[in-house]
């Protein structure tokens, strides 16, 4: 591997684990806090890549100031979805919801598919391809602002997390769901917001995937499989496990792509597996 | 105990529903082509180049047989872009539809797996999309395919950039580990170090890969003068747009599936422009066939004036109207509607179509009809350049690099 | 009295099972035919999903193991006949889930869950790759055989024997043990259980029967490819039938695995390109309204004072797991 090879590698590889971080971010959230493992997670992410292409091909909107608007919608039906199905089978056992997110999946990916078809889209702007070059690598303007997008999300959302009386409702109820009660927390809307907050980052991730990858509506399945992944990577609890999480597997995935492609998802497995073996609750993950 | 019983109770419910008998004087072929999940778009093609030519059919009268005029209709069902469903679909065709003739589904793989089904009903499929030679190598008698087999996809780009250019030395190939693309890049391979070329880079990436750009990175660091893709539209499209995006440019790119979709430029707007593309038929190709329209030209003439949504007549559209006609002629010759009459008079039909030649080797797969190159180029259209003889424009190359297009 | 009903009663089912390749298009056959492989390995699944209350994410693994052995032995050198394969096959998938199973058992909830996943995506690409043993993505045909009774006949006769086992099975200690470990494992380690070895045999035994409907599919499908044996498809199928049947009991897997494999053939055939959607659908008010799984209606005892399943029950499912 030459130095410039490996210098574009490395670009490659913080490139996605910016992306990434954002992927996982909704999931960990909402896996972190009512303990569901949502699997229509990558329908979510479809629907907001739908949502920014179609504002650009319609009314010319760029892409980057659609995110908003994806947000807003995917908050909505999140937040529609938790009230309205979710929050009743909230208490059933864990395979139960695990399932129900399941269907839920299937109906919104297949409702896509029959409303908007299977064509391939993709959301190409005047500076799409166009970028910076630093030294022997490329650092195409599309990918960097989805990196920074992401970043300014996360940190966004940590605050949020930390610092208003929702967000410390929201971690409160994850901690302890009966105390959290007691201290006058409305659960349900807590539930909701925390969902419809999880959907609101897969919009605004689907929204920058719409720019570097062609999709369709069958896109999310592959990225509802890596937020998992990372979440198990960077342990769950917190906002800097996401981003850590997320950084790891993009330099496993980019490394392991480069040094043998074919085989590149069976290592990359590989090496999650042995991981979890040794630390089975994550990398920054607290014992259990 | 009694949970068994009620177990047994609910599987026999269903166990003696009735099913319809379609009407005597029509003869109904049985298609699974992918409706839902990841080739959706290409069984869609597939659907409407089956139905125009259906449609086509019952407006001159039908088929004839034994003195007496048959209507066709084609029994669909959807394989989810499964090949597992589709075994499942198959034997409902055969066993519950009845249907005595089966067109193929879309993709090699399902066609892989249709196949020994046909086999074992002695029921003819004939096929219009899946050209890998796996399906052909295991001795089925009763699977036959329309189209050039996977191996010749990229031929004709090789050809055309020696034509071009005799100081290319180097290529690279990539593509989808899945039955027809492997095919498409070892075939392709091969037949670059066949005419002096060095392969200095060959990989297969897992099927469904959303991100090519590690392997392009390798790429880069070998410099090729030209890459070819074996993969499907999704690859295609990925490809070059990370292609652009890590500022790979070779003198040449060439697609086995991809270009030829009108999708293709959609997605990629301006970075399209002088990718080569391979294709098992364009409208601008000259042949004069035997069948309702003759000509390429008045073929896509007709379609489009029917299905106004295409701009672009891909050539799984094409090539699933041949599967069909193909049909059409063979049961016409057996005079019978017997499967195993049909399937000889398929495997004698030598036939001259809008299509190009029909006719099948010992094995079943038409390699009479050749393979062209599309280019996409700079004025928004989409051109034939290869073979010369058919070309409708001269290639444009080297292509312009990245960094000197708007 | 009641007794000699039940009695007659299954009697009767399992005539009716026998007699039905005579009675029902060849279609139909293969329909009850999936039905039971499905069947099969939801009960497998049940034992480690279900009893033992690890999620296992992975049995497709299994299920392309036994496919794969099954088929390279029957054409390869030696033309092994097909029972024999099969067994070889089960053999070799419960081989490997115990060595698997030492590390990733020690995992737990959704760890387990993505460790089984990983492994099963890991072999997956394995036999993708792996083209002088596997043909990789290109795939294998194994012999023809058109005789759809002689599937049928061979998956009853497992998924008897799987109802066999697993009634042996949820009496017995090694059942027991696994219940105790689903409910508390440390609890269970405390009382003198053995877990490694219990989780390790229930998850072998699960890889087993994933492994003989492997074998029996690739037979009966001819063509296995890595792109269809080992699809996650088949994982999430398997859960969904112990899920909608009732996980943790007898009957359930196969109750549930016929309401699936009914419900989606039906689905098909009535909607062309939604039938996703559909299936979607009932699944979604499925875990609504019997998040526990149908066993909760039919499999009341009334001897253990139980009363019969009334419809207000289906609210009452739903009040008792909403969050308010």
């Amino acid at each position: 591997m030459s130095s410039g090879e490996l210098g574009q590698i490395v670009v490659n590889a913080v490139l996605l684990s910016g992306i990434l971080a954002l992927v996982a971010l909704g999931f960990s959230l909402v896996w972190g806090i009512m303990n569901i493992v949502n699997l229509a997670h990558g329908a979510f992410i479809v629907l907001g890549a739908y949502v920014t292409f179609f504002l650009h091909e319609l009314l010319h909107i760029d892409p980057f100031l659609s995110i908003p608007v994806s947000m807003l919608v995917l908050f909505t039906l999140g937040w529609i979805l938790q009230r309205g199905l979710v929050n009743q089978v909230i208490r059933a056992p864990l395979l139960a919801t695990f399932l129900l997110t399941f269907g839920l999946e299937l109906l919104i990916v297949n409702l896509i598919n029959f409303f908007f078809k299977a064509d391939l889209r993709s959301v190409t702007t005047g500076y799409s391809g166009a970028g910076l070059t630093l030294g022997p690598a490329r650092i195409p303007y599309a990918r960097l602002g989805a990196l920074a997008v992401s970043m300014v999300l996360v940190a966004a959302l940590a605050w949020f997390l930390k610092s208003t009386r929702t967000g410390r409702a929201i971690r409160a109820t994850g901690m302890d769901i009966d105390a959290a009660r007691l201290t006058g927390v409305k659960v349900a809307a807590v539930y909701a917001s925390t969902f419809a907050i999880g959907a609101a980052m897969a919009g605004a991730a689907g929204s920058l995937l719409s720019m570097i990858v062609p999709f369709d509506p069958n896109l999310g399945g592959t990225y509802t499989q890596r937020a998992f992944a990372i979440c198990v990577l960077g342990g769950l609890g917190n906002v800097a496990n996401v981003v850590l999480g997320a950084a790891v597997y993009a330099f496993v995935d980019v490394f392991v792509g480069a040094s043998w492609p074919s085989l590149s998802r069976a290592v990359t497995f590989a090496i999650l597996v042995i991981l979890l073996i040794f630390r089975p609750q994550g990398i920054a993950g607290k014992p259990a | 105990m009694k949970r068994t019983a009620a177990v047994s109770a609910l599987a026999l419910l269903t166990a003696f529903g009735a099913f319809s008998a379609p009407a005597a004087d029509t003869i109904v072929f049985g298609a699974a082509v992918s409706l839902t999940g990841k080739t959706a778009k290409e069984g869609e093609y597939t659907r409407d180049g089956y139905n125009f030519l259906v449609d086509k059919l019952n407006e001159t009268g039908g088929i004839t047989v034994g003195g007496k005029k048959y209507k066709v209709s084609v029994k669909y069902y959807d394989d989810e872009s499964k090949s597992e469903r589709t075994a499942q679909l198959i034997e409902k065709l055969i066993n519950e539809d009845k249907v005595s003739f089966i067109l193929g589904p879309y993709g090699s793989a399902p066609s892989g797996t249709a196949a020994p089904i046909c086999e074992k009903y002695r029921i003819p499929m004939i096929e219009a999309n899946g050209s890998a030679e796996s399906i052909f190598s295991k001795g089925y008698r009763y699977t036959f395919a329309v189209l050039s087999p996977a191996k010749l996809y990229l031929k004709g780009v090789v050809d055309l950039v020696l034509s071009k250019d005799k100081n290319v030395r180097t290529v690279a190939v990539l593509g989808e580990n899945e039955p027809f693309s492997k095919e498409v890049a070892s075939g392709g391979a091969d037949y670059a170090r066949e005419k002096g070329l060095q392969v200095v880079y060959q990989e297969l990436y897992p099927s469904g890969t959303q991100d090519v750009s590690a392997l392009l990175t390798n790429i880069k660091a070998k410099n090729p003068d030209v890459i070819l893709g074996a993969g499907h539209l999704q690859d295609s499209l990925l490809i070059v747009k990370q292609a652009r995006d890590l500022g790979v440019s070779p003198k040449a790119m060439g697609f086995s599936v991809g270009p030829s979709s009108p999708e293709f430029r959609d997605n990629l707007k301006g970075s399209a422009d002088y990718i080569l593309g391979a294709t098992q038929w364009t409208e601008a190709l000259k042949y004069n066939g035997d069948d309702p329209w003759k000509t390429p030209k008045a073929y896509a003439e007709a379609f489009r004036a029917k299905n106004p949504k295409y701009r672009d007549i891909p050539y799984q559209v094409a090539e699933s109207s041949a599967a069909a006609l193909a049909f059409w002629r063979a049961i016409e010759k057996a005079n019978s509607l017997d499967p195993v009459k049909v399937r000889d008079a398929i495997a004698s039909l030598d036939m001259m179509t809008f299509y190009g030649q029909v006719k099948f080797d010992s094995r079943g797969i038409n390699v009479y009809k050749p393979m062209a190159v599309e280019q996409l180029q700079p004025d928004g259209r989409k051109y034939t350049v290869f073979p010369p003889s058919v070309a409708e424009k001269d290639a444009i190359y080297p292509m312009v690099p990245w960094d000197k297009r708007k | 009295m009641r007794k000699g009903v039940a009695v007659l009663g299954s009697l009767l089912a399992l005539g009716l099972c026998l007699a039905l390749p005579k009675l029902v298009s060849s279609y139909r056959l293969l329909t009850y035919t999936r039905f039971l492989l499905l069947a099969l390995t939801a009960q497998g699944w049940n034992f480690i999903g279900g009893y033992t209350g690890y999620a296992a994410f992975g049995n497709v693994a299994y299920f392309g193991i036994g496919a794969y052995t099954t088929g390279l032995l029957m054409l390869g050198r030696w033309h092994v006949p097909f029972f024999p394969a099969l067994a070889a096959g089960a053999l070799v998938s419960g081989a490997v889930a115990i060595l698997l199973g030492l590390p990733i058992l020690r995992l737990k909830g959704h760890y387990f869950a993505i460790a089984t996943l990983g492994v099963a995506e890991a072999l997956a690409q394995v036999a993708d790759n792996w083209d002088s043993v596997t043909e990789g993505s290109t795939g294998i045909d194994l012999p023809i055989r058109s005789d759809g009774e002689f599937f049928y006949y061979t998956a009853l006769g497992f998924v008897i024997l799987g109802v066999l086992c697993t009634a042996w099975f949820s009496r017995s200690k090694l059942g027991y043990g696994c219940v105790a470990i689903r409910e508390d494992q440390d609890a269970a380690r405390m009382l003198g259980i053995d877990t490694t070895l219990y989780k390790g045999l229930a998850y072998a035994l699960s890889a087993v029967f994933a492994a003989v409907a492997g074998g029996i599919t690739a037979y009966q499908n001819v063509h296995v490819t890595p792109g269809d044996f080992f699809q996650i498809d088949y994982t999430l199928e398997m859960i969904i039938a112990t899920i909608i049947g009732g996980a943790g009991t007898v009957a359930g897997p196969v109750l549930g695995a016929a309401i699936y494999q009914l419900l989606s053939t039906y689905v098909w055939g009535r909607f062309l390109e939604l039938h996703p959607t559909v299936l979607g659908l009932i699944i979604v008010l499925f875990i609504v309204f019997l998040p526990r799984g149908l066993m909760t209606v039919v499999g009341r005892r009334r001897a253990a004072g139980e009363r019969r399943f009334r419809a207000s029950d289906l609210l009452a499912n739903v009040r008792a797991h909403r969050v308010t």
